[in-house]
């Protein structure tokens, strides 16, 4: 008897507590200004120019987003000033895009900022950083009449979609993460705001806590293929052996990347082989019009893959002087290492590494038409 | 009438003087008895008595009017008394004279008293024929498929409509008599060598227990003798449907049939069973299972749906898609109320509508059905007092809480999911999974005649998975559910 | 209630009870605590498998030498009333702080994540008024809601695959990388999440089929167990050495990796469902030391439960010191660490004593 008098008890208590938490006044959704877009610009050592971009939902507003800045040296508190001159409350509960600037990229404090956001339980995890050339200020102020919402718009352009696949999309999760790791550097693709249209113009390596270098996008894809993703960009190709400048354009289908050292942490030597799939989609050259054959075709074949093999070659000793690493190349090595794996290990196996590429292409098709 | 008789059948004048003064003592006590009957029966002005003279001298008749059929009384009183006497003897039961409150019983239960003056006897003949209402299809639990028979208001037809699905000897029911004022009458059904003893001894015992005066449905019934009266949902099966009967009926269950109302309780039955239609025996069992797995989650469905988007918007904004979220803040802009006030006004103004079309006129409701629906729904969201999306999100649920095929079941569903709307507006997200917790445990400890309620989630045996939210085809299903505890397998 | 049989629990209900009261607040922080040994953590919780296994044995054997006394009783029946009672009065208090403890980290947790801006002491009432409820009910009403919260959070499972995908199963490579003082002390702090199972001392009596009990709780442990391994597994995978040091909450962490169109941050979806795990870990604990005050003053009332539960709700809600309040959920797990090895102790106890009433 006496449970279910308890039922009854609670039951009473929780209509009860609604009425109460009803007069504790939660802000309702339509008082909250969700965040979509941080901006953070160098101003010196210490201090940060805090730019936030809030959607603004009212029909009747004649611009669909806020845009609010102030300078700052810590960011909550410049989140609090920013509340002052915002007339709602403003929360990360939707951040989505992170925009720093290339100067607070390369001197300011980018992997305490992130931490920052990291750690905050409000904040998710699909919130992607891009680095900005020049302002990000500006960016988010500039008109881009075609787009309805700045917020969206950063937000679609930073999304992996299969044609912008080659920008590395990195979210915050991913970005504490490699530059935790001591394996990895992390990357960070770049924006450029030209008039009215944002590109993604390159990708920017960290090294340490800072941007070191920025990357143009072909390598960023071969940072991709040998992280081992899947599903690749489309992927565009100079030939530039014994033949006058062919180009070709490849959709992939499908690549795989095996990794393996020799062991070895005096003299160490890497294998890579990379196996990619893909069709032919667009060919310009000597050969357009004899690429019928299953040897004509194998021929193009072992064109591209001297191709790619030269070019990550290329890319790698590349890295090698930068003397960082997105890829994770000693991982290989790190999973035979008794102790801890430091910073250093890394740099010691990097500034010795050799290696090995095999590249395997297989064109699937060529097309639909003989 | 009287002299013709006399004239038929001339006895002996001597004979009828011996007796004189016998008669006289006997006419008397007739005279002290009828008047107290008359006393028993005061201002009730459809009992009849009528004087018919016979070959065994007057006998007077004292019946109901109202609960016999004209035609009845000819066959089995008037002919049979005119002709052949002996017949009546053959079939009346002797009451005893003495015994007023037997004599007012069988008189109200539509029996035909007959008082021989001369002999002094009582004897009374079941005439009970109240007009009843034939067998027609039911309304509330109709199916596309299989029998469409409804149970009706008559116990005896009822009883019928199963024993003629059911021709064995096995087949037992008991009548009992209960209500101290309105003296109805119930009848337990129940296969011998399936039921489970036990169980019968429980429910009859809680039957005894009922100390109710008055029953004028079986569900008051069912409310005196469930486990916990207390919870909102209901313990025992309850159908019009004869074949569902006769299906829980072959699986074990004890059935429970009163007279003048429509349905019959089963117990024990168990939480999912609310959720299953005879039909989904009928349809192939691919279909079958879809339905179920639709009705089950739609009832979980029905509960989380309004208040989800209570915390959501109050609690977690950040649950929801960032385009989405953009487009609630831009309905809810105009909206006066908080989200929780919000949801219980239109889930209100839904349960209004319900109500009041449940008690319209068919052709009226429809018409407020529409006013209701469409009119207030677009208005209100017009004129700024409700956001678009809610009207989706409580349109759906209420969709849903129709789905159970039981219709207690969709009531506490409606109940339920304010508890549910109550915490989600206290402590959002986590306030609905402490409802649940709540909700869980409470069915947990939910018992249907001694049986756990949760039967089929955890199982009694593992042959019961077969017919849970999946049917499985017909040939697994030959045993008998663990839930019966019954002794045959 | 049909639990008027003396032996209520069945199989089923051994593994779950035993299942579910390992899984609770613990495996959220699981990698965290098992951090000192890196990415090497993964298969640990095999390894507090074969230890849980090892100290149960023990536990098992004394109590069906006892087919009829939980620990409480075995306690007063082999240290004699005075010395047993006081034990039971630790275990009891601990117990409490204990409970205390599991809730408060909880309501912690869903402060700073769900009902940011909100104290939390309705909702610690709301949690305890339910916990009561669901204890009310006997063991064996604890043991279905186990079994149910085992099906209703399985599924959480699911969420996982984002991160698995995400992550590198390479990090697992090399095995044992760690040495003696770094695993001592991932023994230290990482072996309170899978404690539970020391639970079966005191509902033993009240098992159906007990020659079968080590085996069902054997079953349940290690199902805990494989859960355990998973986490860490998948968060060795997808963390970097320095995240796993530093994220309290890893679970959480690999909850946010989820990708769901309409759901955009299933970590507040599975911090809030986990209040089931929490329940039907928390309901075992409050059966026992109810239990347990019963047989410390001897008769059984329902009041005690309403006494513990009150005691546990000023614990989390008094303005006491948070150093304190620490310092006592630490003393309040060692107690329950020596719980874990007292068995042993009690049948050493156990042999001595009939070596003395046999010759």
């Amino acid at each position: 008897m006496k449970e279910k008098l308890f039922l009854v008890v609670i039951v009473l208590v929780s209509i009860y507590l609604a009425g109460c938490t009803a007069k504790e006044l939660k802000v309702p959704l339509e008082d909250v200004g969700m965040v979509g877009v941080m901006a953070f610009d160098y101003i010196d050592e210490d201090n940060l120019k805090l730019t936030v971009a809030i959607p603004q939902y009212s029909p009747e507003a004649k611009e669909h987003t806020q845009i609010f800045s102030v300078s700052t040296d810590l960011i909550s508190k410049g989140i609090v000033d920013i509340e002052s001159l915002s007339d709602k409350k403003v929360v990360l509960n939707q951040l989505r895009v992170v925009l720093i600037n290339e100067e607070f990229a390369r001197h300011g404090k980018v992997e305490k900022s992130i931490q920052h956001l990291y750690r905050n339980p409000e904040v998710g995890n699909k919130v992607l950083i891009a680095v900005v050339k020049g302002n990000g200020e500006e960016m988010l102020k500039g008109k881009y009449p075609d787009k309805p919402n700045i917020n969206f718009y950063l937000n679609d352009l930073l999304q992996p979609s299969i044609n912008t696949a080659f920008n590395p999309n990195t979210n915050i999760h991913d970005f504490i993460y490699a530059q935790t790791n001591p394996v990895f550097d992390a990357i960070v693709p770049i924006l450029e705001k030209k008039e009215s249209k944002i590109e993604v113009e390159g990708i920017a390596l960290f090294k340490g806590k800072n941007m070191l270098h920025s990357l143009p996008k072909d390598e960023a894809l071969i940072i991709q293929a040998l992280q081992g993703r899947k599903k690749l960009a489309p992927m565009n190709l100079t030939l530039s052996n014994d033949s006058k400048g062919e180009r070709l354009m490849m959709d992939l289908i499908d690549s795989k990347v095996k990794i393996k050292s020799n062991k070895n942490f005096d003299t160490p030597k890497l294998t890579i082989t990379l196996h990619i799939e893909g069709t032919l989609v667009e060919f310009k050259g000597e050969r357009e019009n004899s690429l019928k054959t299953v040897e004509s075709t194998a021929k193009l074949e072992n064109d591209i893959n001297e191709e790619l093999e030269e070019s990550i070659s290329d890319f790698l000793k590349k890295l090698q002087e930068f003397e960082a690493d997105p890829i994770g190349l000693t991982e290989s090595f790190r999973m035979y290492y008794k102790g801890e794996w430091k910073e250093e290990n890394k740099q010691e196996i990097l500034s010795k590494l050799q290696w090995d590429i095999h590249v395997n292409t297989s064109i699937m098709s060529t097309g639909t038409l003989k | 009438m009287k002299f013709k008789k006399f004239m038929r059948s001339p006895k002996s004048e001597d004979h009828k003087k011996a007796s004189q003064n016998v008669k006289n003592v006997i006419n008397t006590e007739v005279e002290q008895t009828i008047e107290s009957i008359q006393k028993h029966t005061d201002h009730i002005s459809d009992v009849i008595f009528k004087k018919i003279p016979t070959e065994e001298g007057i006998v007077t008749l004292i019946y109901v009017n109202s609960l016999v059929d004209k035609m009845t009384m000819q066959v089995m009183i008037f002919i049979p008394l005119a002709n052949h006497l002996h017949q009546i003897h053959q079939v009346s039961e002797v009451v005893s004279i003495s015994d007023n409150a037997a004599i007012v019983s069988k008189l109200m239960g539509g029996q035909t008293l007959l008082y021989f003056h001369e002999a002094n006897l009582l004897e009374s003949i079941d005439t009970y024929s109240a007009s009843t209402r034939s067998i027609t299809n039911t309304e509330t639990e109709s199916t596309v498929i299989g029998p469409q028979d409804a149970f009706t208001e008559s116990l005896e037809t009822n009883i019928s409509l199963v024993k003629r699905r059911i021709k064995n000897t096995n087949l037992k029911n008991e009548d009992l008599t209960i209500g101290s004022e309105t003296n109805t009458k119930i009848s337990i059904l129940y296969i011998e060598g399936i039921v489970n003893e036990e169980n019968l001894e429980t429910l009859k015992g809680r039957i005894d227990k009922v100390n109710y005066p008055s029953f004028t449905d079986i569900s008051i019934l069912k409310q005196l003798i469930e486990d916990n009266p207390l919870s909102p949902f209901p313990q025992y099966y309850m159908s019009v449907r004869p074949d569902s009967i006769v299906h829980y009926l072959l699986n074990g269950r004890i059935v429970i049939f009163m007279d003048n109302s429509q349905a019959a309780i089963v117990c024990p039955t168990s939480f999912l069973e609310m959720f299953i239609s005879i039909e989904d025996y009928y349809n192939r069992w691919t279909t079958a299972s879809l339905l179920r797995m639709l009705r089950f989650f739609g009832f979980f469905l029905t509960i989380m749906i309004t208040p989800m988007y209570i915390s959501a918007l109050t609690f977690h904004p950040e649950i929801l898609p960032y385009e989405l979220l953009l487009n609630l803040q831009e309905s809810r802009s105009r909206v006066p109320f908080p989200p929780l006030i919000e949801v219980l006004f239109i889930e209100l103004i839904i349960e209004v509508l319900r109500e009041a079309g449940s008690r319209m006129p068919a052709k009226v409701g429809q018409t407020i059905g529409i006013v209701g629906g469409i009119v207030i729904g677009t208005a209100a969201v017009e004129a700024g007092l409700i956001s678009n999306i809610l009207i989706v999100l409580v349109a759906t649920s209420a969709l849903l809480s129709f789905l159970p095929p039981i219709f207690l079941m969709s009531n506490t569903s409606r109940f339920v999911r304010y508890i549910f709307i109550l915490s989600a507006g206290a402590f959002g997200l986590f306030g609905q999974m402490l409802a649940f917790a709540w909700l869980i445990t409470h069915l947990l400890r939910l018992n249907s005649l001694g049986t756990p309620f949760m039967t089929p989630v955890i199982p009694r045996k593992a042959g019961d998975l077969m017919d849970s939210i999946i049917r499985f085809p017909t040939a697994f299903l030959k045993g008998k559910t663990g839930i019966s505890r019954s002794p045959k397998k | 209630m049909s639990t008027h049989k003396q032996r209520p629990l069945n199989g089923y209900h051994v593994i779950f009870l035993t299942q579910s009261a390992m899984i609770g607040t613990g495996i959220l922080t699981l990698p965290q605590k098992l951090s000192s040994l890196g990415y090497s953590q993964a298969f640990v919780p095999l390894l507090f498998g074969l230890i849980a296994c090892l100290t149960m044995w023990p536990m098992i054997w004394l109590n069906s030498k006892y087919k009829n006394d939980n620990l409480f009783r075995i306690n007063e029946k082999l240290l004699g009333t005075w010395i047993g009672k006081s034990i039971n009065i630790i275990i009891v208090l601990s117990f409490i702080i204990f409970l205390a403890g599991i809730i408060s980290d909880y309501m912690n947790l869903i402060q700073t994540t769900a009902l940011t801006e909100q104290t939390i002491t309705i909702p610690v009432l709301f949690f305890l008024l339910l916990l009561l409820y669901i204890v009310s009910g006997g063991i064996k009403s604890i043991a279905r809601f186990c079994i149910i919260t085992f099906f209703l959070t399985i599924p959480i499972l699911y969420f996982l695959r984002w991160s698995i995908e995400k992550g590198d199963i390479s990090h697992v490579l090399p095995l044992f990388n760690f040495n003696g003082t770094e695993f001592l002390n991932a023994l230290k702090e990482g072996y309170l999440s899978i404690l539970g199972y020391e639970l079966i001392m005191f509902y033993y009596p009240y098992i159906e089929n007990q020659k079968k009990a080590f085996k069902h709780a054997l079953i349940g442990v290690w199902i805990s167990i494989i859960l355990c391994l998973i986490t860490t597994l998948v968060s060795v995978m997808y963390y970097s050495e320095w995240q796993l040091k530093n994220i309290e909450f890893s679970v959480l962490h690999l909850f946010k990796a989820g990708e769901l169109t309409f759901i955009e941050r299933i970590d507040i979806f599975g911090i809030t469902l986990w209040v089931f795990l929490i329940l039907s870990t928390v309901a075992g604990y409050l059966w026992t030391a109810k239990k347990g005050l019963d047989s410390i003053r001897s008769k059984e009332t329902k009041s005690h439960d309403y006494i513990i539960t009150i005691l546990i709700f000023l614990l989390i809600i008094l303005p006491i010191s948070q150093e304190l309040l620490e310092r006592l959920f630490k003393l309040s797990n060692y107690v329950v660490y020596v719980l874990i090895i007292w068995p042993m102790f009690l049948s050493i106890i156990h042999l001595l004593r009939k070596k003395q009433v046999q010759p």
